[in-house]
């Protein structure tokens, strides 16, 4: 009995307090209460092209918390998947447009491609630095982030910017570059199937082989795990690289499926997004399906939430911060509960 | 000649004033770190220093309670990351990232609904060059290092002396010792969750006080995300400056070069394009970060959270 009672008390505060600091805020600025959380909530399930555009957000914070997951898994703690996106998408694009006359069935592999080996690099480089020169992984990884961001921005008012328009953006891609849509008048393209398919590989690759059970003991004890025999270093490149690499499609995803043609601000913090996706889903595959579409449920709310009541959309961030910080606190309690 | 002279003053004048919130920043950092906690969020902790700082002086138009407002709310932040990382004992480098996310959400949240429709944005009103009598008048270094404000002053002086508090002193060594050892060091009597909790809150104040710093010296106006990422560069130049603040006060002056760089040329008219300058500091961080392999030795337990109850 009591400890049933725990169980409901550990999952009902944290809901409970996000939500109470999200009515708090909403209070403190004069809105609306039932007019915001009707915007929410029309937002999203008003129509089929909302509810759409929950798995539309959804689809690049699941490939890129993929990527993540497995870097936890291994120890490799890639704080970079927003640069890794970034320049996923910047290589998809540069394909996209230079070989644009190909035909489907060739042109979108091989932007996949592109885009998983240019974030695999841009991952690999920190990933290298820790296993061969104990270089902390954590900081080298924003900084790439910054320079993934800055190169975009340099190349689309530059090499591959469009010369029809006066705005910094590259060319549209030729309709054989683009993905084809799920469900017609939504914006909801098969990436998303794909990103469902790669976490069950993902899954099958971590649980069920002998290189993913080597980089999941890489994680939990480097030391046993060079002990026995595993190359420890070896683990933490490769995990590097696919980290990345999923995050590179999570770019990929975005230009050839939602936008068309490379922009800035392509990602609105997905990369980082995605960092709290894994955590938050445990770093196993399917917590991270169902948290990347929670999440990207909440930004499409927070979204209409703007639209129908004026409530900046910041507040999204400031939940996820929230649930955050409630999150590792619960974590606290619920084990210090146990010990009791 | 002379005119070649001046440029190279104004030029160094710059890249201290790139440098000083880095090293403020950094500052807070190292004595955080050496105690063996790490803090991601010193991004987010400088925001939100440089937002109360801005709200406080335009509402008080006082930059007294400016500067003040800001330290106070990064010391907040350094306090519930202590108590994330010390009480709770969970991963620190996740709550660093939910105090990065909390407070860029605060802010743009804050900034939107008060000055969102404003036609015009209040200003800060900016800190008086003070020139130290003699010392300024020494020609190139003078312009440079001594025709400030009494912030960056006083930013020497927190170098200098933070430098012999972590070296010098037994309360450094003591905290040295904890980010080593934190078992040895309780067992020797040194209250290590106390000490921790006051590291983590003078990191606050520092990374508050370099958001100021940003506002009152800086800028002196406020936009979304106004620190762009500087509070990771800080970071950057920790690891480099070995947690050794004059270290890292060099290391910060190295990156604040290419700032100050950027806007020398850019008044040259230069045509480079802006985003090669903006991606600089990040280049030169990861660049001076190479140069660290095999030379940076972190505290043995640092982002380890001590539990003092744990059998081995």
């Amino acid at each position: 009995m009591k400890t049933w009672m725990h169980k409901l008390v550990h999952f009902v505060w944290p809901v409970v307090a996000v939500f109470a600091v999200t009515v708090l805020l909403l209070l403190l600025i004069g809105v609306d209460l039932a007019q915001a959380f009707r915007g929410f909530f029309y937002g999203l399930f008003g129509n089929t092209f909302q509810i759409g555009e929950i798995f539309v957000k959804s689809t690049p914070l699941l490939l890129a918390g993929l990527g993540c997951s497995i870097g936890f898994h291994c120890g490799f703690i890639n704080l970079g998947a927003e640069g890794q996106l970034y320049i996923g998408a910047l290589a998809s694009s540069v394909v996209a447009i230079f070989l644009g006359d190909l035909p489907p069935a060739i042109l979108i592999p091989l932007m996949f491609a592109a885009g998983f080996i240019a974030g695999g690099i841009w991952a690999f480089i920190p990933g290298i630095m820790k296993a061969k020169y104990g270089l902390s992984e954590v900081i080298m990884s924003i900084m790439f982030n910054y320079i993934a961001i800055q190169l975009i921005a340099l190349s689309i008012r530059t090499w591959i910017k469009d010369p029809d328009y006066p705005f910094p953006m590259s060319s549209l891609f030729a309709e054989n570059a683009c993905l084809p849509l799920l469900i017609p008048h939504t914006r909801l393209h098969i990436g998303f199937f794909m990103a469902l398919v790669f976490a069950a590989l993902v899954y099958l690759f971590l649980w069920k082989t002998a290189r993913g059970f080597q980089i999941r003991a890489c994680g939990c004890n480097p030391r046993a795990s060079f002990c026995v025999g595993v190359n420890v270093n070896r683990n933490i490149i490769l995990s590097s690289l696919l980290s990345g690499g999923f995050a590179g499609i999570a770019g990929f995803v975005e230009v050839a499926g939602v936008q068309h043609r490379l922009i800035d601000g392509l990602s609105s913090n997905y990369g980082y997004l995605a960092i709290m996706v894994a955590l938050l889903g445990n770093n196993h595959p399917a917590g991270v399906v169902v948290t990347a579409v929670l999440l990207g449920a909440l930004d499409i709310g927070g979204l209409a939430m703007q639209r129908q009541a004026g409530v900046p959309t910041s507040l999204t961030t400031v939940i996820l911060g929230i649930i955050i910080v409630v999150f590792l606190l619960r974590n606290h309690y619920s084990t210090r509960m146990k010990e009791a | 000649m002379s005119e070649t002279i001046l440029l190279i003053a104004d030029f160094l004048f710059a890249s201290v004033r790139m440098a000083a919130p880095l090293t403020f920043a950094g500052i807070g950092e190292s004595v955080s770190e050496t105690s063996g906690i790490l803090n991601i969020g010193v991004e987010g902790m400088m925001l939100a220093g440089a937002f109360s700082c801005f709200l406080v002086s335009s509402l008080t138009s006082s930059l007294l309670l400016g500067i003040l407002a800001g330290m106070l709310a990064g010391l907040l932040f350094g306090l519930l990351h202590a108590f994330i990382t010390i009480t709770a004992r969970q991963n620190q480098t996740i709550s660093g990232l939910a105090i990065n996310f909390l407070v860029l959400g605060l802010t743009s949240f804050f900034f939107l609904v008060l000055y969102g429709q404003a036609a015009t944005l209040p200003h800060v009103r900016t800190l008086a060059a003070i020139p130290i009598p003699l010392l300024s008048r020494i020609p190139v270094i003078g312009t440079a290092f001594f025709s400030h404000d009494i912030l960056t002053y006083m930013l020497y002086i927190a170098v200098i002396v933070s430098t012999v508090f972590l070296r010098k002193t037994e309360y450094g060594v003591r905290l040295t010792a904890i980010g080593e050892n934190p078992r040895a060091a309780d067992t020797t009597g040194i209250n290590v969750v106390r000490s921790r909790y006051i590291a983590s809150m003078f990191n606050g104040l520092m990374c508050g006080l370099a958001g100021t710093y940003m506002m009152v010296v800086l800028f002196g106006f406020y936009i979304e995300n106004i620190t762009a990422g500087r509070g990771y560069i800080a970071l950057a130049a920790v690891t480099l400056g070995r947690r050794n603040p004059a270290a890292i006060f060099f290391v910060s002056l190295l990156i604040g070069l290419t700032e100050g760089l950027q806007f020398t040329l850019q008044s040259l008219g230069v045509p480079v394009p802006s985003q090669v300058f903006s991606m600089m500091p990040y280049v030169v961080a990861v660049l001076v970060l190479l140069f660290s392999i095999g030379r940076s030795y972190d505290p043995s337990a640092l982002g380890i959270p001590y539990d003092r109850n744990e059998r081995h």
